[in-house]
């Protein structure tokens, strides 16, 4: 019992440590497009992005319960078994969540969470001890799904927003406004954020208070000390990871037009928190980066730079099975070996995170490793300096065109007519009418 | 091993997040349309010069501003017309404002329902 009781508080110190580096790398997400935009300051952006997770954390439990009472068959397995095949998940989250933050490469902390639980607990305990159907239903079908909902929703929403403010006529046109909306729309993808990110890890304290017998299996909201827990540290993390992105001053960062930021960001946080509320535990880095893609296509004459397409799927591809052998491994190691294996474990991943974290701090902060992918796949449109026009203004062109075309006619049919009736006078009165006209029409 | 996949979810989660988005950024142009009808283009300069930023510099904006105030001389709608369309774009903001309270609303009061 006093081994079970140390490994929960192990669980519960790494998920902590796991809601830390969401939020310390999930910034971004709802800032840099805002920051690119210049709606709002930097340092502003980082303080609300932190106040808004942590309120956001509070807003929903939806997500948690999804961990906590369905991805693992909690019945199938005795609480001797499922702890420590928890704790090697975490342990694979983490260290797959460092290794890619440190190589720049995109992934999502959610799949490397799901990935590291459900890799610990195939290999620990068996195929039987996850319910597949809610892993396909909750996890992995909206991680496909979602990012997609959220770029057509950007696309659609960004056509929208540059349709109903267009003018054909080159007086301002309003569209400045949007950055001042921005200012709302990032808040709530903050919001947003802790409605989803913060409640993963509030699931699996959950899971692991419940599997030790802390917490009653029919009470599926997690613990007021444990929200209280998960919120801080979110925002805490999100802080933290927003000042490296204040030292980068906003280079680097990909042309997005305000109106094309706002609805980026509207459907961003319409799309995340919709899906909190069914308990869909999707990641916010996708979707974030989905709705980016999706209104960069909503702008006149954009076009798809597949092989940033192609290289950002991939990273996302390989997260969930890369974190589930990381803590896969980190199960075999505790299977065989018991408390030294949780010992092992322990030291392995601390090893491996302070040489990751000191590594990491030779590095000049560029904007290449503080700006997420978010940033990153607005660079997988490429939209033109110079858009095409539109229909109206085509039509306009058109317009124009047959009135110059006309005038013409009818100043050679005048001149001949003159030419024709009145040789001597008509020359001189009509040609400086013409040449007015032609003047009023440039 | 049952697999059961309820697809409705998807379906509703597209739906939903779809007129919300459409309804918050529709109601915000329509609002920004009116401040420009009502003789009121709103120029909003961005907070910090990013390297992103490359078409609107200080000067730019600046430029922006005057154009807007020319563009309100010429407006060719009367006092009354302008200040009807004024009060359009509030409530087109302030609709914004309560569909987005609304929508967390519901989130916040479905999720007490459930737990």
């Amino acid at each position: 019992m006093e081994s079970a009781a140390l490994i929960v508080i192990l669980v519960i110190a790494l998920s902590l440590f796991f809601d830390f580096t969401n939020g310390f790398h999930d910034t971004a997400n709802a800032m840099a497009t805002p920051i690119a935009t210049g709606a709002l300051k930097p340092k502003v952006a980082v303080l609300l992005a932190a106040g808004l997770n942590l309120v956001g954390a509070f807003l929903s439990t939806e997500v948690s319960k999804t961990i906590s009472h369905g991805i693992i068959r909690e019945d199938q397995i005795t609480p001797a078994e499922l702890l420590p095949v928890i704790f090697a998940g975490l342990i694979g989250a983490i260290t797959w969540n460092m290794l890619t933050w440190l190589l720049g490469l995109p992934s999502s902390s959610s799949h490397a969470l799901f990935g590291g639980l459900i890799g610990a607990t195939i290999v620990g305990v068996g195929f039987l001890a996850i319910d597949f159907g809610v892993v396909l239903s909750k996890v992995i079908l909206p991680a496909v799904i979602s990012p997609l909902t959220a770029g057509v929703i950007a696309f659609l929403a960004t056509r929208l927003a540059y349709a109903l403010t267009r003018r054909v006529d080159s007086r301002p046109d309003g569209r400045d406004g949007f950055r001042f909306g921005q200012i709302f729309t990032s808040s709530l993808v903050a919001l947003a954020h802790g409605t989803n990110d913060a409640q993963k890890t509030m699931g699996v304290v959950t899971l692991a208070l419940i599997v030790a017998g802390w917490q009653d299996p029919k009470q599926q909201t997690p613990e007021l000390w444990v929200i209280l827990a998960c919120a801080f540290t979110i925002a805490l993390g999100t802080y933290m990871g927003g000042w490296r992105i204040i030292r980068t001053l906003g280079k680097g960062l990909t042309d997005v037009k305000p109106a094309q930021g706002f609805a980026a960001e509207a459907a961003t946080s319409a799309t995340i928190l919709a899906s909190s509320a069914v308990g869909f535990a999707l990641s916010t880095t996708q979707v974030a980066s989905g709705s980016v893609i999706g209104s960069g296509l909503g702008r006149r004459g954009s076009k798809v730079r597949w092989g940033t397409v192609g290289r950002i799927t991939v990273g996302w591809v390989l997260t969930l099975p890369a974190a589930g052998a990381v803590g896969a491994v980190a199960a075999v190691i505790v299977h065989f070996l018991g408390t030294w294996g949780i010992l092992l474990d322990t030291v392995v991943a601390a090893v491996l995170i302070a040489a990751m974290f000191i590594r990491s701090n030779r590095d000049a902060v560029t904007a290449s490793n503080a700006m997420s992918e978010v940033a990153e796949s607005g660079r997988a449109v490429k939209v033109k300096r110079n858009p095409p026009p539109t229909r109206r203004q085509r039509a306009k062109e058109r317009e124009e065109k047959a009135a110059k075309k006309a005038a013409e006619a009818e100043k050679k049919s005048a001149a001949k007519a003159a030419k024709g009736t009145a040789p001597k006078t008509a020359p001189t009165s009509a040609e400086p009418v013409d040449s007015n006209a032609k003047d009023g029409e440039r | 091993m049952t697999l059961s996949i309820d697809w409705f979810a998807f379906l509703e989660v597209f739906a939903v997040a779809l007129v919300a988005a459409v309804l918050l950024v529709g109601l915000y142009a329509i609002g920004l349309r009116l401040l420009v009808v009502a003789g009121r283009p709103p120029v909003v300069a961005p907070a910090e010069f990013t390297d992103a930023i490359t078409v609107i510099s200080p000067k730019a904006a600046a430029k922006a501003a005057k154009a807007a105030a020319k563009a309100a001389k010429k407006n060719p709608l009367t006092e009354g017309q302008k200040r009807l369309a004024l009060v359009g774009a509030y409530a087109a903001f302030v609709l914004c404002g309560v569909a987005v309270v609304c929508g967390l609303g519901i989130i916040v009061w479905s999720s007490l329902s459930h737990g």
